[in-house]
């Protein structure tokens, strides 16, 4: 056979198979994933806004969000997911806040890949938590090294300033485009 | 501004060698002299500019165009491996000095962990097409950079007095160790 | 055709625990044995990673090694081998949601590990199927093992842990330094050296 022919013949088929067999894993492996998301969303949402019982996703001008409702259906609070870029790479995150979106009610870090030890430290419950009843106005602020004195103050993890101002701005950008559509 | 600051931090706070770890293959291997340092430097620099273009393509009105998600390494890296084929026709047919100085470097890009790392990074990021460019431009003489100044300290190595266990690539992670130590410093460069 | 009579079966296996260790000797695949050894358990599940990815497209390589032609030789075994990478981050995005979410872009990227690579090109297409795959999971497992000694010196030495059990107590002072990239590379050029005088006395013995 023409050499230049089998070889791309070769190659063609190659790539077929590939795809092929790559689909099919894709079909069968993604409902698994897929779960596995939900259920981490539902535990970052709960987390978050401690009081919801359930929950309804809202899309608003390519904004989405989770408002989070008590038994009664009353609204107790907004779920609000955020990402952005850290010291080493993409930051996702889970807000909760009240439903007037001027206190946070709680945070989650959802995925990080800082440095383990310095920025991967803002994965810990003592850096999460210190989120809790914060004030979101005029903005979140961070400071170094201290306690917080003002309450938009949060307390950097020492050594990795740039990943804690990095989850601060992350949060602070998506609850301003978000009061923007709300 | 943004834009700037991809570049900066590309090139000197999240060093592709340094930081990421992406490239220490060659950085290992072709650190031995400046000028061949340099060439490979060039060369992958090339090449990572224009697969930062080529791979943001196919990822948006490709892979995600179609819902394709799960073809991304196969299809990233296939055309990587084409696009320094090319590259190597291309240099070949334009300059002869410059496939000279290049042409070895060329076959060994494509399993270069920088080029498939950029695409990826890129991707994760959600960079827009120029922004993609200019962390790949970055990427580029970042790695340049530290491929350069480790041959300038290797060249210089010949003289020391290295304990015998250590000589050859034990000595090079071990100053490699110390100039990642020495870029931490620039962490700092993106703090306000 | 590797000589048989000269190792044997069974030296396919081991030489990559010691003699052709793929870190330590041929220093391959370094991107991913310096990002994700930041603990021993990330290196594990980088090593099995390698181990499936190797032994899947060693058995492959090997079976169709004579019907491709070697102008396509090189493209065709990554086309192979990014395909078994993809089913690994499936897998892993299915059942261990956090390891694939801390080992993030470097599964991905044993696409380019020039271990998978290296070893298609220079054994599994030269060689028959029963000794391709006893060459890849002898070196995988070479490979899996020095990876978790080096996460487990840096995890011990920078988190006072080793697979998350606590070894020294609460009053031990953390190395940061031992996650963060210089620990990586300065642990890693030490073990070469401590590798080299372990090789240097087994000599002397052999001589004396």
């Amino acid at each position: 056979m023409n050499i230049r022919l089998k070889m791309v013949l070769i190659l063609t088929l190659f790539a077929c198979i590939s795809g092929g067999v790559l689909s099919l894993v894709y079909i069968i492996s993604s409902p698994l994933i897929e779960a596995n998301m939900l259920e981490e969303q539902n535990r970052a949402i709960f987390l978050v806004v401690p009081e919801a019982k359930s929950y309804e996703e809202k899309l608003t001008e390519g904004i989405n969000y989770f408002e989070c409702t008590d038994t009664e259906g009353r609204v107790v609070g907004i779920a609000l997911p955020a990402e952005g870029i850290g010291y080493q790479g993409v930051i996702k995150l889970m807000v909760g806040l009240t439903p007037d979106l001027r206190q946070v009610m709680g945070l989650v870090v959802l995925e990080q890949i800082e440095t383990p030890g310095l920025g991967g430290r803002i994965s810990e419950e003592e850096f999460q938590n210190q989120f809790k009843g914060i004030n979101t106005e005029p903005a979140i602020e961070w400071v170094k090294n201290q306690a917080p004195e003002k309450d938009t103050d949060i307390q950097a993890v020492t050594g990795a300033t740039i990943s804690s101002r990095s989850v601060v701005l992350i949060i602070n950008k998506r609850i301003q485009d978000l009061r923007t559509v709300m | 501004m943004e834009v700037f600051l991809i570049f900066i931090s590309a090139v000197l706070v999240n060093n592709f060698v340094l930081s990421y770890f992406l490239g220490i293959c060659p950085f290992l291997g072709v650190s031995g002299k400046i000028e061949s340092a340099t060439s490979m430097g060039f060369a992958v620099t090339f090449v990572l500019t224009l697969s930062s273009a080529i791979t943001w393509l196919i990822n948006n009105y490709i892979l995600i165009a179609f819902k394709v998600p799960f073809l991304e390494y196969v299809s990233f890296i296939i055309v990587i491996a084409a696009l320094v084929q090319f590259v190597e026709m291309f240099i070949r047919k334009m300059s002869k000095t410059l496939y000279d100085t290049l042409g070895i470097y060329l076959p060994l890009i494509t399993t270069n962990c920088a080029i498939l790392g950029l695409a990826l990074f890129g991707a994760l990021r959600k960079y827009g097409f120029i922004e993609n460019i200019v962390f790949g431009i970055g990427a580029g003489i970042g790695f340049t950079l530290a491929l350069v100044i480790m041959a300038g300290i290797r060249e210089e190595l010949d003289l020391a007095d290295v304990p015998q266990p250590l000589k050859g690539a034990a000595i090079t992670l071990i100053l490699a160790g110390l100039l990642a130590l020495a870029f931490m410093g620039f962490a700092g460069l993106i703090s306000a | 055709m590797t000589d048989l009579s000269n190792k044997g079966i069974f030296g396919e296996f081991t030489k990559g625990f010691w003699k052709e260790n793929p870190i330590l000797v041929m220093l391959l695949g370094m991107c991913p044995t310096l990002a994700v050894t930041t603990s021993a358990i990330k290196g594990l599940t980088m090593g099995l990673a390698v181990l499936f990815v190797l032994t899947c497209s060693s058995l492959i390589v090997s079976i169709v090694r004579n019907i491709i032609p070697k102008q396509v030789r090189i493209p065709t075994f990554i086309v192979i081998i990014a395909t078994f990478v993809t089913m690994v981050d499936l897998f892993l995005k299915a059942f261990l949601l956090d390891l694939s979410k801390a080992l993030g872009p470097f599964i991905p990227l044993i696409v380019v590990n020039c271990i998978i690579l290296g070893r298609a090109e220079a054994f599994a297409s030269r060689n028959r199927v029963i000794l391709s795959l006893l060459d890849a999971v002898g070196v995988s497992l070479g490979f899996t093992v020095t990876l978790i000694l080096l996460g487990g010196i840096r995890e011990i030495l920078g988190m006072g842990t080793f697979f998350g059990h606590v070894v020294f107590g609460p009053r031990f002072d953390q190395w940061v330094i031992m996650l963060l990239p210089p620990g990586a590379f300065i642990t890693l050029g030490f073990m070469l050296g401590a590798k080299n005088i372990i090789d240097r006395k087994f000599e002397e013995k052999r001589k004396s």
